[in-house]
Order: structure tokens, then sequence, then C-alpha cells
């Protein structure tokens, strides 16, 4: 219920968002996530210049090798950890606990703000490639490029939410998360296909399926395992941030 | 820090005549083995209160706990008659001036308060915002981003963010960090006119001057615990009455030392390896004093240092009375 003279904790969502936004993409490190976001395009250039547009060499040579494997979670990783880490790091999270806003509303206004960004760097990234590359293929190239980009958008939500949450739990959550990324995924995941439910990375391509079969063989998930497990992830990953920031506890300090 | 032997309360605040807005009873917090507040008990009701403590006394700490932020591992907070701790409906009545400086560099002053005039749910918060910000003349620079702000401007514009809600308790630590001397005294007439409204403020501080220029009522921590506290001129008195240490060297310490103890403000004299070590309650008689001290003796001074000038040694003082 709204008390009088005052609008409810909604109308806290959109100062939220526009202040993270700020944040995030007002830092140093965003400028060369976007130079990083910028090398699918070039190298989708390259290709058309070459001659070399066919889905499977396109999805092989680009998306796996850069877009999804590199600057998806190197992408939702910084701005997942970065929603809330930077504030903590820096003090400034104080201006928002000391307020009467529900704490799943800060956590759902961080978590949509990162989740934003990042796939609108990762999906326009990944559309303009598919856009240039992959269009001329006709539509199975179309296709192509939409279930690109909705792994885009899948892998964007999943990774924002688990980091996002851990930036609550660790100061260390970027570490992790860069570790995650690199050995859980990068090295253990292929070594050990049994651990595809627990891999983001499988929930993304996994998801795609529903609107095209990749040219993939590491996809190992159905669309509708990649949509429940994925559904699950961003749940619980929040519901746990949620329950953090409630309990989240601020240093003395040095006095 | 860690514990210390339970120092004894100069002057017991009197409970304040209205509900309190601010109760601690027998409040304690420890970090393992380490006690950064122990057993600490007060009523505030309106007014301005200084907390006072050297650094690491545990002001900061005391203030989280009162802000929600911090849990006490023993005892009970409750500001205006409800624990603080995981309840943020409390914020509605509570204004926050944090030590740290950071604040949004990237917003300017305007946007910075009426971000938080939104997240208080205000109706009209643009207007609730320039209000806040004229109250502490920030009008000229609230369209600059933060970020080109002096500390002075920073401490300023945190406290316009603290008070754009109209709260009925402000918490401020160490508000004055970095105000040059006009900024101070104009943000003291506000924080009076606050008090004089029916506002509780509580503001930590390690500077004695501006305590006393502020706060009738003052709480001095020390430790972690609760050395002093009550009216202010009380406690100041007590400041100003202790013994003072001072050292000497001279050209013949055992002559100085007979002659410095027929002089009125002396009570203690001993010879030390190093020179001479003197006790006197009233350290300006005695400076004027030592010099025609020394002349009639005949003795050469070398050196004069006041050893106990700093402000821990104050409080260690009411520590130990």
């Amino acid at each position: 219920m709204t008390e009088k003279g005052y609008v409810g904790p909604w109308a806290a969502i959109p100062e939220v968002v526009r202040v993270t936004f700020r944040q995030l993409l007002g830092r140093r490190r965003t400028l060369l996530l976007v130079l990083l976001a910028t090398l699918p395009v070039l190298l989708a250039v390259a290709f058309r210049l070459a001659d070399q547009t066919d889905v499977e060499r396109f999805t092989r040579r680009i998306f796996d090798t850069i877009s999804i494997t590199i600057l998806l979670p190197l992408v939702a990783i910084l701005f997942g950890t970065g929603a809330f880490g930077s504030e903590i790091d820096d003090g400034t999270i104080v201006y928002l606990l000391a307020k009467p806003v529900p704490r799943w509303i800060l956590v759902l206004s961080k978590a949509l703000s990162a989740m934003a960004v990042a796939i609108l760097l990762t999906g326009v990234s990944t559309a303009l490639a598919g856009m240039i590359d992959l269009f001329p293929a006709g539509n199975d190239g179309v296709l192509a490029t939409e279930a690109q980009v909705l792994a885009m958008v899948v892998g964007s939500a999943c990774y924002v939410s688990l980091f996002l949450a851990l930036s609550l739990f660790t100061r260390r959550a970027l570490v992790i998360g860069i570790g995650y990324m690199l050995v859980w995924e990068g090295a253990l995941s292929f070594m050990l296909p049994g651990i595809a439910n627990l891999s983001i990375r499988q929930y993304a391509l996994g998801a795609a399926k529903a609107i095209y079969q990749l040219p993939l063989q590491e996809a190992r998930l159905s669309a509708e395992t990649a949509f429940l497990l994925t559904a699950v992830l961003v749940l619980a990953a929040l519901s746990l941030a949620i329950w953090r920031l409630m309990r989240f506890e601020l240093p003395g300090g040095s006095d | 820090m860690t514990a210390q032997p339970v120092p004894e309360i100069v002057t017991p605040v009197a409970p304040p005549p209205q509900a309190p807005a601010i109760e601690l009873a027998h409040v304690a917090r420890w970090y393992g083995n380490v006690v950064a507040v122990n057993d600490v008990s007060f009523q505030l009701g309106a007014g301005v209160t200084g907390l006072l403590g050297p650094n690491g006394a545990g002001k900061t700490t005391l203030l989280h706990m009162l802000a929600g932020f911090l849990a006490p591992s023993a005892g009970e907070v409750k500001i205006l008659g409800r624990s603080p701790h995981r309840d943020p409906s409390v914020y509605r009545q509570i204004g926050l001036v944090p030590e740290r400086e950071a604040v949004y560099p990237f917003l300017t002053g305007l946007e910075y308060v009426r971000f938080n005039a939104r997240l208080q749910g205000l109706r009209d918060p643009d207007k609730a915002a320039r209000a806040s910000i004229t109250r502490v003349g920030l009008d000229d620079a609230m369209d600059r981003p933060i970020g080109t702000y002096s500390k002075g401007m920073r401490q300023r514009v945190k406290v316009a963010g603290s008070l754009v809600h109209d709260p009925q308790v402000l918490l401020l630590d160490e508000p004055f960090n970095g105000m040059d001397p006009r900024q101070r005294i104009a943000m003291m007439d506000l924080l009076g006119e606050l008090a004089a409204a029916g506002r509780t403020i509580l503001f930590s501080s390690h500077i004695l001057e501006e305590v006393e220029q502020v706060g009738t009522q003052i709480l001095v921590m020390v430790a972690g615990r609760l050395a002093a506290s009550g009216d202010f001129r009380a406690i100041r008195a007590l400041m100003t009455d202790r013994p003072h240490m001072i050292t000497i060297r001279s050209s013949d310490d055992r002559k100085l030392a007979t002659t410095l103890m027929s002089e009125p403000v002396v009570f203690a004299v001993e010879l030390t390896p190093t020179g001479l070590s003197v006790q006197t309650a009233q350290l300006g008689v005695f400076r004027s004093r030592v010099a025609g001290a020394s002349r009639s003796a005949g003795v050469r001074l070398l050196e004069v240092v006041s050893s106990d000038e700093s402000l821990e040694s104050v409080f260690d003082y009411l520590v130990r009375r």
C-alpha cells in the first residue's frame, strides 16, 4: 500500500536503472568491450569480401570462436559483477541501501540494467555480423542469425544473474567469473560432456535450437531443457541476491 | 581495538522528556575477537548531539548500527521505537550522511539529490531536490557534475541528499570533513535550525571544537566504550582541568626542578634520564611562567615540549576518571 504523500516503490526502478546505465556505460572498460564487440562485425565484413558466406563457416569461425566463447561471457560477467560490485567498492551502495525501497526492487533494477547493456552490446554485434555475412545465404542465414542473437539474450540473462548475485557475496566475483569462463566453460566442458547442465554456454546454445539448429556439435541440450535451466538459474540467482542484499552489512570503517 | 576495562560514565544523559527517537540498550558489536562497540546505552530526543571520539573509537560502527547497516552482536537498537536492521521502511524517517566521500561523480548535484528524492518516493522530487540544495547553499553548482566538486561541496551535497525527505532523525558521520570555516558555520547553523524544529541529530567527530560549536549534549567514545555522556560544558571542564604533561630539557634539570616546584600551577616534577617531566593543571599559565622561572634559577632552557596534547590523551584521561 502506498503511504499518503508518497508514490509506490516501483517509482524507484527507472531511477536506479538510469543511474546504473550511466555507471556501467561510463567506465573505461566499457570502451574496450565495445571494441571487442566490433571484432565479429569486422571479421564478417572480411568474410563477405572473401565471398565465404556460408552458415557453417560463419558459425564455426566467428560465432563459436569469438561471439559466444569470449564476447558474451566477458561482457555479461563484467556488467553483472559491476552492477552492485562497483558501488560496494566505492561505498556509494549506502545511498541505495538507506532508502525505503524493497530490496527485490533494487536487485531487479540492477539486474535488468546489466542484462540490457549486455544484450545491447552482444546482440547488436551478433546481429550486424549475421546480417553482413549470413543474410545473403537466404532463409537459413536469417534464421541462423536470429538463433545466434537469441543465444546472446539467454546467455546474457544467465551470466548477469549469476555474477550479480556472486558480487554480493565476494569482492572476487570478477576473478571467479573469468575463471569460470576460462576453466569451466573453456576447458572442462569440452573434456567432460556431462557438465553441460552446469554450463551457461550450453544453455545459450540449446536455447538457439528453438529457432535454428546451428551447425555446432557441442550444443548438447535441447531447447526445452535449456529454457528450463535458464529460468531456474535466473530465478535462483536473483532470489539469492535479494536474500543477500536484505542481510547486507556495511563494515564499521576506520572508527 | 580489543576489549578494555569498563570506564565510568561521567555524567549520564537525562532521558529526553518525550519518547526518545534513538535508543540503545547495552549494545555491543564485535568481529571475531575484536570488540568494536562494547555495552553502550543511551537515549536521545530532539536536539543536536555530538558523538566524539578518536579514530578507531567505534563511532562509525555505532552509526552503522543506528542506520540499520549492522546488526548488534548484543543489546538492542531502536530508532523511533523500531529496530532499523532489515527494515527498509525505517529510512523514510532517517537521513544518513556517510563518512566516505564517494558520491556518484557522473551525476550533477541536482540529479543526485533528485535521485534521493525519487528513491524516497516523494511526489514532487524535483521541487524537493531544489529546496534541499538551496538549504545547503549549492544552487550555483547544482548543474555541475559532482566529480568536479571540492570535498566540502561533496559533503554539502550529501547533506542535501539526506535532508530531501525531511527526516525525523539525521545521522551524520564526520559531516564537517573538508569544509572551510564559512561552510562549517553555515552547516552548523542548519543543524541548529533542524534541531529547533524538533529533529533528532547525531553527528560524529574527532575534533573537540566542532562538537563544542554544535552540540549541547555529547557522547564520548573511547575504544568502543561510552566514556562520557551528558552536557558538553561539564565534560569540557573535565577535559580542561586535566593534568598536562610537559617534558623539559635544560642546562641544569635538578636546579630547575626545585624552582618549578615553588610554582603554584605545578603539582608534580620528575627527574628523568632525558630531562624533567612536569605536570600542571593550567598549561597556558605554566607556559607563561616557565621562562621567568628558569631565568631566576639561572638555568638555560633547551627544550619545552607538551607531551600529551593529542585528542587520544584527552579521552584516555576521561576513561581513567
